[in-house]
């Protein structure tokens, strides 16, 4: 356990020291913000072409169903370019560093290796959820009464949560896998959209394909979390990818290095 | 100490490694010689634990390299060729990692790092950035860091390559203290270093042992240890 928190510490003041965390959020908190505005100004305008054209209709807007649930979909998708970015060194760099060497010398073993470094990565994830939690926050000050939904924002950004640690899983697995940081960041990022994407393809089948295609998609998975539903399927299905990828990790470590 | 029994190391079909047996006694001073590429490095990884063999046995302080990887690395400290570090870290919070990772007790922590530091001649530095710090420095750190939590066995691969005169005589005076109490293996090329820290001599050539002896030994033999050398790794 010490060991573990030695590799997660040394893991975070690196990334703190050095610009990757900085810009990883940096570009995180550009991004999302943007959607941000983009989706409240879109809100916007729908409630006041509906104001002046079918008043009626104005009931079925929320701000939950019209604004939060796109947003959490679309944070989601600003993971799946930020990740990479926090993933790629995990490991690459301590193997072409050569760092791992003075790693295999000490008494350590490859899974506190692997879970002192999934911690870390975990942490900026952190970082970025407290980001986007500020978001809802800023609007429930100015809207004045007529915020956001607070367990919507809590399912959203417990689904956000789940996905963050799938999502960092599969990036250190890769990261695992090569020496050079940019392979690991365009073949994380890859495997990412490929995961984000694959839902889209259930649409053009039917039966079993489209409901397996939809299974293995991860955009049908957060849906769920973004409208404000705790379906443990999804749960079930980001813990399983974290809990698989940071397994295979280890092996991976244990494969290459520690043997 | 060390007991090596016919260690092999195979990359592929090459054997980088072709079974070496040696064995090491307590408070001797090992040099591994060989040209480059002699498997001198791949030696002394496995030894560590940091590499695994394609067969044979070592036995470090009584517990198998292989089979009880965490015991043995209780025990010994390695400075890898070059010492890799993490230059975003400070000396002293790059050691107190490593002593983490060694099982140093909290209470112990700050007094063994100052206690290395002052050892390696680092407690000037101990709070600059560590990718800021010259070659020189940088070996030492690779050095005070093999010797937190105070292991029996200390591995050394060249442990003065790419330092200045000046340093290198510090280097050396610096393992020749260590080796008074600890039992050391250190690879080099430099021949003049082997008289000079060393009471023991091996020469690996084409991942074979060429010759293993006494320094004074094979002085009597050979006339001088560049004769041995040349001798031993002749094609």
């Amino acid at each position: 356990m010490r060991k573990m928190m030695a590799i997660y510490r040394k893991e975070v003041r690196i990334a703190f020291t050095t610009p990757v965390a900085y810009i990883a959020l940096s570009i995180f908190s550009i991004v999302a913000g943007f959607f941000f505005c983009r989706l409240l100004a879109d809100f916007q305008g729908r409630v006041m072409v509906a104001a002046q054209t079918r008043p009626l209709a104005l009931k079925y807007l929320n701000l939950t169903d019209d604004f939060f649930t796109p947003l959490i979909l679309n944070v989601c998708v600003v993971f799946i370019f930020v990740v990479p970015l926090i993933t790629m060194g995990s490991i690459a760099a301590e193997r072409r560093f050569r760092t791992h060497e003075l790693l295999r010398a000490c008494p350590v073993t490859p899974f506190q290796v692997v879970m002192g470094k999934y911690l870390g990565v975990m942490t900026i994830v952190m970082a970025m959820l407290i980001l986007t939690g500020a978001l809802p926050l800023l609007l429930a000050v100015y809207a004045k009464g007529a915020g956001p939904e607070w367990p919507s924002v809590a399912t959203g950004l417990g689904g956000l949560f789940l996905a963050g640690a799938a999502f960092s899983a599969i990036g250190l697995f890769i990261s695992s896998l090569t020496k050079s940081q940019i392979v690991a960041a365009i073949v994380t990022f890859c495997s990412l959209l490929m995961l984000w994407v694959t839902g889209w393809a259930a649409g053009d089948s039917s039966g079993l394909t489209r409901d397996v295609l939809q299974g293995i998609g991860a955009t049908e998975h957060m849906r769920n979390f973004a409208k404000g539903v705790v379906d443990s399927r999804d749960v079930v299905y980001y813990l399983t990818l974290a809990v698989f990828f940071v397994f295979l990790t280890q092996r991976s470590l244990t494969a290459r290095d520690w043997s | 100490m060390i007991e090596v029994v016919d260690l092999v190391k195979r990359y592929g079909d090459i054997p980088a490694v072709a079974g070496i047996s040696f064995t090491v006694g307590r408070g001797e001073t090992l040099a591994v010689l060989g040209p480059n590429g002699a498997g001198k490095t791949t030696s002394l990884l496995m030894l560590a634990g940091a590499l695994a063999a394609t067969s044979g046995r070592a036995i470090i302080a009584g517990y198998d390299v292989f089979e009880q990887p965490l015991e043995v690395k209780r025990r010994t400290g390695f400075m890898p060729e070059a010492p890799p570090l993490y230059d975003e870290l400070s000396v002293f919070a790059f050691l107190s990692f490593i002593g983490r990772l060694k099982e140093l007790a909290r209470n112990d922590l700050a007094t063994e790092i100052q206690r290395v530091l002052s050892v390696c001649g680092l407690t000037d530095v101990c709070k600059r950035r560590i990718g800021n710090l010259s070659k020189g420095y940088r070996q030492r750190i690779g050095l005070a860091q093999a010797l937190l939590a105070d292991p029996q066995v200390l591995i050394l691969d060249e442990p003065t390559i790419g330092l200045d005169p000046n340093q290198v005589a510090e280097v050396r005076t610096l393992i020749k203290k260590i080796a008074v109490d600890h039992t050391v293996i250190l690879s080099t090329h430099i021949l003049s270093e082997v008289l000079q820290v060393c009471n023991r001599a091996l020469i690996i050539h084409h991942g074979k042992i060429m010759l293993d002896d006494k320094l004074e030994q094979i002085i009597t033999d050979y006339g001088s240890l560049e004769n041995a050398f040349q001798q031993a790794t002749r094609e």
